[in-house]
Formats: structure tokens, C-alpha cells, sequence
């Protein structure tokens, strides 16, 4: 029966703006990886996509990802165009809770994900493009594969586990923004592709906040305030904290020291692998899947670097295979459904849905992106690069010397 | 009222298409970026 829930509802509004202040965070987190001539364009990235996919949400992307299905299970239709339809009653999502509480939930999932994507071509990339490209696949990348997963689509229907957009957001967002930085090439002077922190305070900040609006992220997904919703918080606690724990580990056997920065995205690695798992796993296997998906996300990490693949911000080795890793590991370690429960189906399921939506979103970026390129010039010219994107396409310097 | 938001979108949309690239405002009149600061010092 479909009756408002207060508490449920209260959880849900509190949830999205949890889930908001994750983007400024990403910003943070990113603006103190890269070079001080850099930082505001990369701050603005994730604060231009906030506004940006906030009216597209509305406008178009909610009916595209969670408008009834057309009949293939491929996209939503048009119902919803802005927001029509939605409203203060429940919806057919959720029995507890307004419509629009649900829509503007799934929005600010919709606002984080293609933000992610813009570590991987950050230092050199240009605004204009940047805004084109970003609308372009907030539509055609994000809403399609969010209505598989999510909106009824074919994945849906396989039986696909996905409590919170392991494969939605941060495979989607991880194999793109690989796809972006082999299109877009190295930056200029950058032989060996590593970070280069100018505030690692910052990125700590990013981080904690990333943290903090995680438990929106995951919990809220339960759609209600109930068990579910503390065990995917409890589950999302412990998975970082493992996962940082794991990461500092490896950074001080290998390099000898114990990573501030590698603290701050193992953390990251281990939030993103338990996001697909947050309310079907026990506490101790999210452990594990902390435990695990450092140990990958790293070794990630080390290859793309002997790959030499400017993804500059790493979003491919923690977004993309950190959601891979959880994505199957939600299959191995699902209560009652997964692998462990004697169903190895649900591996198979779920190992269906990375490569799919893998390998669309590559596609479907990598068309984008050419598509941009030919009529706005993604790259910015060298002597914009070489003097830093803050002064060459903002006009604005992060930090004054006088 | 839908239609009226989709067209205001669009018009936002078609100034960033039309916008320039770079920024205008004179580089000089802005403080340097600290390494290049540096290096003109030496």
C-alpha cells in the first residue's frame, strides 16, 4: 500500500543533500590533486555540472532514466519530461515517500557521476567543450544505462544487483573517463603521468566530505529509514575504512612511506566497491570487499602508470575498476542470492552488466567526444596549458602572491 | 510551461555554444601562477 512515511521521507530529503554536498567534495578532492594553475577550472567542473545536470535532470534525464519503459528496455519515455507527473505522492519507485523526494534523490546521482569523469582530462581540457560534452553524456550515457539498472530496463530484468551505482556511476564514469584521456592525450610535459598534489590538505577534505555524503549515498538507497538503510551505513563505514587501511598498508611496504594521499583514495576505493553491495552484504564481507578492492584499485593504479595513460586523477583505476570489483563481488557475496548462498548465477549476472554497460559507455563516450572535437576543440591550445586553465579560461587565479 | 523551460535552457545553451573560448581579461593583470613567478625572479 502507498502511504507517505515521515520518517522515511525525512531520511530521503536529508539523503539527497548528503548526496549533494558529495559533488563540491569530488571537487575538493580533485582541485588538490592537480597544479595550483589548474585548480579553479577543476573546482568549476564539478560546481558548472552541480547547476548544469540539476536542470537537465528535471528538463529531460528523469523521464530518460525512470520514465516507463518504451518496450525494449533500453530508455524511459517521455512522461516525465519536466518533471510532469511528479509529485508530492508516492511514485512508482517507492511506497513511502514523495515522487519528487525519489526524483531529486536519483538527481544528485545524475549531477556526481559525469563530474567524476572530468579527473581523467583534467589540466587540459576546455570549458566550452567540457559543458557540450557533459550534457551530451549526462543524456545519452548516464539515463540510458541508469534506466537498465535502475528504471525497469533489460538489466533489471536479468536480475542485476545494484544497490547504489556500482555499475551505473562509477563503472559508467570510470571506463569513460579512460576512454577521455587516451582521446585527449597526455599533458604537456608529462612524461611519467603521476599526480602532482598542490594542496593535499584539500584532498583530504574532498575525501572526508566524500565520506560523509556517502552514507546518503548508500543508505538513502534503501529508499526508506529502516534495517536496510543501517546496514548498507554500516557497511559503507567499514568498507573505507578498510580500504584506507589496506591502501595506506601497500603505499608503505612499496614506496616505503604511509600515503596521506593514498589514505584519501583508498578510502575513495573502498566506497565505490561497496556501493553496488552496501544493503546485500554483512558487515564482514564488506571488509573483505575493502580489503580487496585496494589491493586492485592499487595494482590499477601501478599499470596504468607503466601504461603511461594520463588519466590524471586516477578515475579509471578507483571508479572504473573499483566498480567492476564490486560489482562482481556484490554477486559473490549477496545475502541469500549470491555465490556464496550456493547461486553463481548472480556472478554471471552481474559480470553481464559490467561488460554491457562497459562497453556502451566506452562506445558511446568515445562518439561524444569525436562528435565535440570536430566542431569545438576539446583540447585547449599549448600556451593555454603551459599557463594553466585558471588564468587562460576563467580569467581567475586561486591564489594571490601580492 | 515545460516548453517555456526547454527553450530558456536552450537559449543558456546556445550562448555557451557562442561564448569565447578564452578569457579576456589581460593575463598581465592577473597574479602569476607561483612556479612562473619564480622562475621570471631568477
Amino acid at each position: 500500500m502507498q502511504q507517505i512515511d515521515p520518517g522515511d521521507t525525512a531520511w530521503i530529503l536529508m539523503s539527497t543533500a548528503l548526496v549533494m554536498l558529495m559533488t563540491p567534495g569530488l571537487a575538493f578532492f580533485y582541485g588538490g590533486l592537480v597544479r595550483r594553475k589548474n585548480v579553479l577550472s577543476t573546482l568549476m567542473h564539478s560546481v558548472f555540472i552541480l547547476g548544469l545536470v540539476s536542470v537537465t535532470w528535471v528538463l529531460w534525464g528523469y523521464t530518460l532514466a525512470f520514465g516507463p519503459d518504451t518496450g525494449l528496455g533500453l530508455i524511459g519515455g517521455l512522461d516525465h519530461l519536466g518533471f510532469e507527473g511528479v509529485t508530492g505522492e508516492p511514485g512508482p519507485y517507492a511506497d513511502t515517500i514523495p515522487h519528487l523526494a525519489f526524483a531529486m534523490f536519483q538527481g544528485m546521482f545524475a549531477i556526481i557521476t559525469p563530474a567524476l569523469i572530468t579527473g581523467a582530462f583534467a589540466e587540459r581540457k576546455s570549458f566550452k567543450a567540457f559543458v557540450v560534452f557533459s550534457v551530451l553524456w549526462s543524456t545519452l550515457v548516464y539515463a540510458p544505462i541508469a534506466h537498465w539498472v535502475w528504471g525497469g530496463g533489460w538489466l533489471a530484468g536479468l536480475g542485476i544487483l545494484d544497490f547504489a551505482g556500482g555499475t551505473v556511476v562509477h563503472l559508467s564514469s570510470g571506463v569513460s573517463a579512460l576512454v577521455a584521456a587516451l582521446l585527449i592525450g597526455r599533458r604537456l610535459g608529462i612524461v611519467q603521468p603521476i599526480t602532482e598534489p598542490h594542496d593535499v590538505t584539500m584532498t583530504v577534505l574532498g575525501a572526508a566530505l566524500l565520506w560523509f555524503g556517502w552514507f546518503g549515498f548508500n543508505a538513502g538507497s534503501a529508499l526508506a529509514a529502516d534495517g536496510t538503510a543501517a546496514l548498507a551505513f554500516v557497511t559503507t563505514n567499514v568498507a573505507a575504512a578498510m580500504a584506507a587501511l589496506t591502501w595506506v598498508t601497500i603505499s608503505w611496504i612499496h614506496r616505503g612511506t604511509p600515503s596521506v594521499v593514498g589514505a584519501a583514495i583508498g578510502a575513495v576505493a573502498g566506497l565505490v566497491a561497496v556501493t553496488p553491495a552496501a544493503g546485500f552484504v554483512t558487515p564482514a564481507a564488506a571488509i573483505l570487499i575493502g580489503f580487496g578492492v585496494a589491493i586492485v584499485c592499487y595494482a590499477a593504479s601501478q599499470l596504468r602508470l607503466r601504461f603511461r595513460i594520463d588519466d590524471a586523477l586516477d578515475v579509471f583505476a578507483v571508479h572504473g575498476v573499483g566498480g567492476a570489483f564490486g560489482a562482481l563481488a556484490t554477486g559473490v557475496f549477496a545475502a541469500e542470492v549470491g555465490l556464496l548462498a550456493g547461486n553463481p548465477g548472480q556472478v554471471v549476472v552481474q559480470a553481464v552488466g559490467v561488460v554491457a554497460a562497459g562497453l556502451y559507455a566506452a562506445l558511446a563516450t568515445a562518439g561524444i567526444f569525436l562528435l565535440v572535437n570536430l566542431f569545438i576543440r576539446i583540447r585547449v591550445p599549448s600556451d593555454a596549458e603551459e599557463r594553466g586553465l585558471d588564468l587562460a579560461q576563467h580569467g581567475e587565479a586561486a591564489y594571490s602572491h601580492g | 510551461m515545460i516548453i517555456a523551460a526547454l527553450v530558456t535552457f536552450a537559449i543558456l545553451l546556445v550562448a555557451w555554444l557562442v561564448a569565447p573560448d578564452d578569457a579576456p581579461v589581460a593575463a598581465a593583470a592577473l597574479p602569476m601562477p607561483a612556479e612562473e613567478a619564480l622562475a621570471e625572479a631568477a
